[in-house]
């Protein structure tokens, strides 16, 4: 009988009191353990074993896992160690045997993973002191790491089961000290959800070995941070954070996550979501960057990690406008007002890019332009050089609108407007981008100022007469007569992708060279572009035939006739073909010359076959210099078919790509599309209207349209789309024109920084952009709020009726106190020594001044000074939800609530009068007195004949800012407008300053010696989002003080009436040096406001 | 200053752009008023000099009966005693000085109220007995009725894009006045005044012109008042004396023109397309 057998015949009885299964787990690992301990040691170990399975009921679990593992660990551990280690699990078993069971358990697996520092990865295992020391103390520490998790509860036994069971693997990841905060983030975080610290834990096993080494330690130390600001994010951070934290250079992640740990704490609830952010943002700027980044936040951080995080946040966008060299010029001025202005405010707005000086240091660093900031100047620029109105607009636009144009990056017209890139930055220096846009706008220009949409069918050029109809006989047979000149034009040839792409080099050919004869100052930069152009072109001999045709046609119009490269056989035809082309460079060249030169050329490129590149290499060459040197159309069209390599096959025709400054050229959709608008506007004049039918035949075998993403089944249905889409271009454009008819030239659609758009349903919404002022930052928010002004919707004129009848004393009144506001139109101006009259008074003075001797000055005639009365006044009404509560009128009658003294039939009663009363005469609101005071005052004006307008304004946050437009300043005033006045009713919030900056830009734009804007509310502005929080008022009433001073710098003299009673506190802060008037009775504000007006418009 | 002092003794340069010299002879010569418009500096001034001068060379004998000028400038201020004259006070006396209408009225010479619009409206209904059959002026203050010498013309210069209906004309008075209308003059010909006015190169002269033609499009666009004539010509003479073009175009055109920055900013990259550094 071995030693084993007898210890388990010694243990047999309290082994077999637990369980069947526990005496052969003991003999087992007995079995195994007899040749590895000392026999001392062995007892001990059996004892242990004992010990530890009658210690409790259930302690018999532990005991099993504990002979299970004893003979693994014992071969890792020394003999004394491993007593420690039954201790241990002892102690957790007086907790919860299920507990050390899963100690016991993990223990073989945890032993082999320690340590897991690779820095004390030292020396062979087990042989090294160190190492042993380690394992000591961390076997103990594990232990009671579990011990801090497990608080008695069963949610917490299952966590701490999950600890030891997850152990190996985190400790393949963490060091001892780390496995602690890891159990101090789990700590925090089981107080609040065990079901939370669960899902972290069982994440983090292979959360840490994913991360980095180094990243670990500040790993934890943002999840603790995160853990007791915002436990409910931890979860998140634990699935997305290591993604996240890896796409940042490796060197900075443990700044990163330091900084972000500092935010959490300081930012609370809002760290996290700042954090995500702030992460994914770094991982959008390239690694190399990442170390100035850091190195900026962290010196930014000193002072506010907020300001810091916010600024990594706007890295990303920063960089798409300047260098990273330059990031530090653009960080200065925000971190001279973090440290020396010490307005950290200000500083945080800055680094999100909610300022203007934000905004302003980066557009003047940045060498890209932008389109938005040119956007005028280009447009007077087109106006001058074509002598019409044309808008310029962004590509983004035009693609969106689906009319056939579906490039964004290339500039193009259609022949009323001109798209350009919304922005230019392939040069590294401002003015060059700059020169780039004027060379893109110029040759749109151009192609309108040179006439190139004006194709005649059969007008002669000025150097070819008109041959194509010659071509009729041959033509390819067209099922239905063209719409337009140019359609009839490339109906005559059969590869109408090759007509097009000739047509559009040759014709970009007379552009550019009318341009540079034209204009000189530009051709520097023309050439240039040209030049840059000509280099990018992709090789032709990778291409068909007839598409390297088309390209060295292309070079050629670049000025660059020394790039092209081209078969040595087929030179000839290629010295043909520069010659005609030269054609279009003389000088006073039209478009017909266009049309008649790209047939030619149509010609040289259908007498090859369009097969793949037959030729070697080196039989391409460049073409003799003096090639195309004169201009010359070749005679006839020499259909001589030339001997070619026959194994090739036919290739589909490909358009060579167009250069980036001249851009899309679309002559046949664009005299469609001018057909069309003269159709929508009643100018067809000639022919008959257009068909739908005919304009998709006319489309479909346009080579010009694009789609976004056609699809060949989706074709039929884009197709339909796109004719509706022209038809609405069309009709939109005319009603433009009819509008500019009727108001002469004014109503261009585009004053001011609108940026135009109408949507479909509803009433026209035009959207404008105004600054915010935010007063902690002393700056302005750039195009923070959205107002979209609408025209007020129209009631019924009843209304209007019954307040004038219901009125009419008052009326009456206000009318003839208005009446005598009259200005005297002459006024008399006495004391000059020149005039109409002799003023006798004076002349007698004089007199007597000259007998005295005293030499008085002859100042003894008056004359007439004519003074012009010249008001214009704008009254902006407060429309917000609040205007919809009754007026507070002491009614006798009315009790409080006290005073039923609880009888529910004494309320009852009450109520049910309150109710008969309402329905025989409605409540009054705040809202009906406006309208009332509206109806008084339109009434009043009208019988002074002073210019007004009548606007009110609600909305809902800070891009969604409502302004109806009651009575605009020019309108006339009629029944339109009084029952528009009926539809006044209440909204939603109250954001006065972008209504205010909106009816400032109006006003500045109507022409009056005297502006007055009266602001009529009936409480303190406030809205979503206008303020820090929800409870904040100080922002907004800083805003409505700074857009109220706007007012007064350009000349307009605000005033504020507002009913709130309680208004006077914040309104001495609003209305400093602005006036303002508090009506206490509510019912007196008709009467007021006019009173008001005569004062201030008097002034 | 005696009324002789305001003949012109050398002809004026003037480039007639389409009928209007022998309009105004025929005008001159039955004595009907003339009423100019047309924009600032496009010649309205000059035409009436040189008319003045043609016709003392082409009419009158050129030793006493030459038809002299008198040109007003108009303001706000003006009143009609401006105009008629007026007592002036001499020791213990007064002195009766006449004023630049009545001289005109009295020796028959050309009377030239340039831009008649600034002046006030109840000043201009001083002009009407003039300016019909009975070519009267009445003077209140001596109580005379002065009629107008063989030769007096009135003429009237007058700027209808100019401000806004509140300086319109009277119908009044404009219908008083037979109205040649000027125009900044074509391309080729407004070259050729500005070759010859400032002394530059004809081609020089050519793209000035073309300039001009490009900044009358802003017109209404930005712009109240397209480029004058005049401004050419200036920019054409600081060109003749050798400051370069884009510079001269600058001060001459751009900034004469408007003080709106971006306005500026746009006519100043027309000029640097048009001419090469």
């Amino acid at each position: 009988m071995s030693v084993a057998d007898t210890l388990a015949d010694r243990y047999d009885a309290e082994l077999q009191s637990h369980g069947v299964g526990l005496r052969d787990e003991f003999l087992e690992a007995a079995r195994e353990l007899e040749s590895m301990l000392t026999p001392e040691d062995f007892e001990v170990w059996a004892e242990r074993g004992a010990a530890l399975a009658s210690q409790s009921l259930r302690s018999w679990e532990a005991a099993v896992e504990f002979f299970r593992a004893s003979p693994e660990v014992s071969r890792l551990i020394p003999f004394d160690l491993l007593v420690r280690w039954s201790e241990s699990a002892e102690r957790l078993s007086t907790e919860s045997p299920l507990v050390a069971a899963a100690y016991l358990r993990a223990t073989p697996a945890v032993v082999q993973a320690l340590p897991a520092d690779p820095d004390f990865d030292i020396g062979i295992q087990g042989e090294n002191i160190t190492q042993q020391t380690i394992i000591r103390t961390d076997l103990d520490s594990w232990a009671q790491a579990g011990e801090r998790l497990h608080q008695g509860n069963w949610k917490s036994i299952a966590l701490t089961v999950l600890f030891f069971d997850e152990s190996p693997k985190i400790f393949s990841g963490l060091s001892m000290p780390q496995v602690d905060q890891l159990v101090d983030v789990l700590v925090v975080l089981a107080e609040r959800s065990y079901q939370l610290a669960t899902t972290c834990l069982e994440a983090s096993g292979a959360l840490f070995e994913e991360l980095d080494f180094h990243d670990r330690e500040p790993f934890l130390q943002f999840a603790a941070a995160l853990s007791r600001s915002s436990w409910a994010d931890t979860r998140l951070y634990f699935e997305r954070g290591p993604e996240l934290v890896s796409r940042i250079e490796r060197e900075q992640r443990g700044a990163f996550l330091q900084l972000a740990a500092r935010v959490v704490q300081s930012a609370g609830r809002q760290g996290f979501p700042h954090f995500l952010e702030t992460a994914s943002a770094m991982g959008d700027v390239p690694v190399n960057e990442h170390e100035t980044m850091m190195r900026l936040a962290q010196y930014l951080a000193r002072r506010s990690p907020v300001a810091a995080m916010a600024f990594l946040r706007s890295v990303p966008f920063v960089l798409t406008r300047i260098t990273s060299e330059q990031l530090e010029q653009w960080v200065e001025p925000g971190a001279r007002l973090l440290f020396d202005e010490g307005n950290i405010e200000g500083a945080e707005a800055y680094f999100k890019m909610q300022s203007t000086r934000a905004e302003g240091t980066l557009a003047s660093l940045s060498a890209r332009v932008e389109l938005g900031s040119i956007h005028g100047l280009l447009r007077m620029y087109a106006k001058a050089l074509t002598g019409s109105t044309i808008s310029i607009r962004s590509t983004e636009e035009l693609v969106d609108r689906g009319i056939g144009w579906v490039q964004q990056s290339m500039a193009t017209t259609e022949g009323t407007s001109i798209f350009l890139p919304p922005f230019v930055g392939s040069f590294p220096e401002q003015p060059s981008n700059f020169q780039s846009y004027k060379v893109f706008t110029t040759h749109q220009t151009g192609r309108i100022e040179f006439g190139s949409f004006h194709y005649q069918w059969g007008v002669d050029g000025v150097y070819a007469p008109a041959s194509v109809a010659e071509r009729l006989p041959d033509a390819p047979q067209r099922e239905r007569d063209a719409i337009t000149d140019m359609e009839r034009f490339f109906d005559l040839f059969e590869v109408r992708d090759l007509i097009a792409s000739l047509f559009t080099v040759v014709e970009d050919t007379r552009v550019d060279a009318a341009v540079s004869r034209e204009y000189r100052g530009i051709t520097p930069w023309l050439h240039r572009l040209q030049s840059i152009e000509a280099e990018r072109r992709p090789d032709a001999r990778s291409m068909s035939l007839r598409s390297a045709f088309v390209e060295s046609m292309l070079r050629s119009s670049l000025g660059r006739r020394d790039a092209i490269r081209w078969p040595k056989d087929l030179m000839e035809a290629m010295g043909t073909a520069l010659g005609a082309l030269a054609v279009v460079e003389e000088p006073n060249a039209t478009v017909q010359d266009s049309a008649e030169v790209a047939g030619a050329l149509y010609d040289i490129a259908v007498s090859m076959p369009n097969i793949r590149n037959p030729y070697n290499d080196e039989d391409w060459e460049e073409p003799p210099s003096d090639f195309g040197e004169q201009a010359q159309m070749p005679g006839g069209m020499g259909q001589s078919e030339r001997e070619l390599p026959e194994d090739s096959e036919e290739q589909e025709f490909e358009v060579p790509a167009q250069p980036e400054f001249r851009g899309d050229f679309k002559p046949e959709l664009v005299q469609l599309l001018s057909r069309l608008r003269d159709q929508a506007s009643g100018e067809a004049g000639e022919g008959e209207t257009l068909s739908s039918d005919q304009v998709m035949d006319a489309l479909s075998k346009s080579s010009e349209v694009g789609f976004p993403d056609a699809s060949e089944g989706d074709m039929a249905a884009s197709m339909g789309q796109f004719l509706s889409n022209l038809e609405k271009e069309a009709a939109a454009a005319a009603k433009a024109k009819q509008q500019r008819d009727q108001n002469g030239e004014e109503s261009d659609g585009e004053g001011g920084g609108d940026e135009g758009g109408s949507s479909d349903k509803g009433p026209e919404i035009t959207w404008t952009y105004y600054d915010e002022w935010d007063f902690r930052a002393s700056d302005y928010r750039p195009r923070w709020c959205r107002v979209g002004e609408r025209t007020g919707e129209e009631g019924t004129l009843d209304y209007y009726q019954d307040t004038l009848q219901k009125h009419h004393g008052l009326v009456v009144e206000t009318r003839r106190q208005f009446e005598l506001m009259r200005p005297e139109t002459f006024r008399r101006i006495k004391r000059l020594e020149d005039g109409e009259e002799i003023d006798l008074d004076r002349a007698i003075e004089f007199i007597v001044d000259k007998r005295a001797g005293v030499g008085p000055l002859a100042q003894v005639y008056w004359r007439r000074n004519k003074v012009d009365r010249d008001v214009a006044v704008a009254f902006l009404m407060d429309m917000s939800a609040s205007t919809d509560e009754e007026v507070e009128k002491p009614r006798s009658g009315d009790r409080t609530d006290g005073s039923f003294q609880g009888d529910p039939r004494n309320y009852f009663q009450w109520l049910a009068e309150r109710r008969a009363k309402q329905i025989s005469e409605a409540p009054k609101r705040i809202i009906d007195l406006e309208k009332e005071s509206l109806v008084l005052i339109a009434e009043a004006l009208e019988a002074i004949g002073d210019s007004y307008g009548i606007y009110g304004f609600s909305g809902y946050g800070r891009d969604n800012v409502e302004f109806h437009v009651i009575k605009d300043l020019a309108e006339q005033f009629g029944d339109q407008v009084r029952k528009r006045i009926d539809k006044v009713q209440p909204v939603r919030s109250t954001r006065m300053g972008p209504a205010i900056r909106h009816t400032i830009a109006k006003m500045e734009k109507y022409d009056a010696k005297a502006k007055i804007l009266i602001l009529v509310s009936d409480g303190r502005p406030q809205d979503h989002g206008y303020g820090r929080d929800r409870t904040e008022k100080e922002y907004a009433v800083h805003d409505t003080h700074q857009a109220l001073l706007e007012a007064k710098r350009v000349g307009i003299t605000p005033f504020l009436i507002t009913v709130d009673k309680e208004g006077h506190d914040y309104l001495k802060d609003m209305c400093s040096d602005v006036g303002y008037e508090v009506v206490d009775d509510i019912e007196q504000l008709p009467r007021r406001l006019t009173s008001l007006y005569r004062v201030l418009s008097a002034e | 200053m005696a009324v002789e002092d305001f003949r012109l003794t050398s002809e004026p340069y003037y480039l007639p752009i389409t009928d209007e010299i022998e309009l105004f002879e025929t005008a001159y010569a039955n004595n009907v008023p003339v009423l100019l418009k047309g924009p600032t500096g496009c010649g309205k001034t000059r035409f009436v000099e040189y008319m003045s001068w043609r016709l003392h060379n082409h009419l009158g004998d050129k030793a006493t009966e030459g038809v002299p000028l008198i040109t007003v400038a108009c303001h706000e201020d003006l009143t009609a005693s401006d105009l008629v004259g007026r007592y002036l006070l001499e020791g213990e006396e007064t002195r009766w000085i006449d004023g630049p209408i009545t001289r005109a009225v009295k020796t028959g010479a050309i009377c030239y109220l340039d831009e008649i619009v600034e002046a006030r409206k109840d000043t201009t209904v001083l002009i009407h007995p003039l300016t019909d059959y009975r070519r009267l002026l009445p003077i209140d203050k001596r109580g005379e009725l002065l009629e107008a010498a063989p030769g007096f013309l009135l003429v009237l210069s007058y700027n209808p894009g100019y401000q806004s209906a509140l300086k319109d004309l009277k119908h009044s008075t404009r219908q008083r006045f037979i109205a040649i209308e000027f125009k900044y003059p074509p391309r080729e010909q407004e070259a050729q005044i500005i070759q010859v006015e400032s002394g530059c190169s004809t081609d020089m002269a050519e793209e000035l012109a073309k300039l001009a033609e490009k900044v009358r499009n802003l017109r209404e666009h930005g712009l109240a008042e397209g480029v004058s004539t005049r401004l050419l010509v200036y920019a054409g003479k600081l060109i003749a004396n050798g400051i370069s073009p884009r510079r001269a175009c600058q001060v001459a055109v751009v900034w004469g023109l408007t003080d709106d920055v971006e306005v500026q900013q746009s006519i100043e990259e027309v000029v640097t397309s048009i001419f090469p550094e």
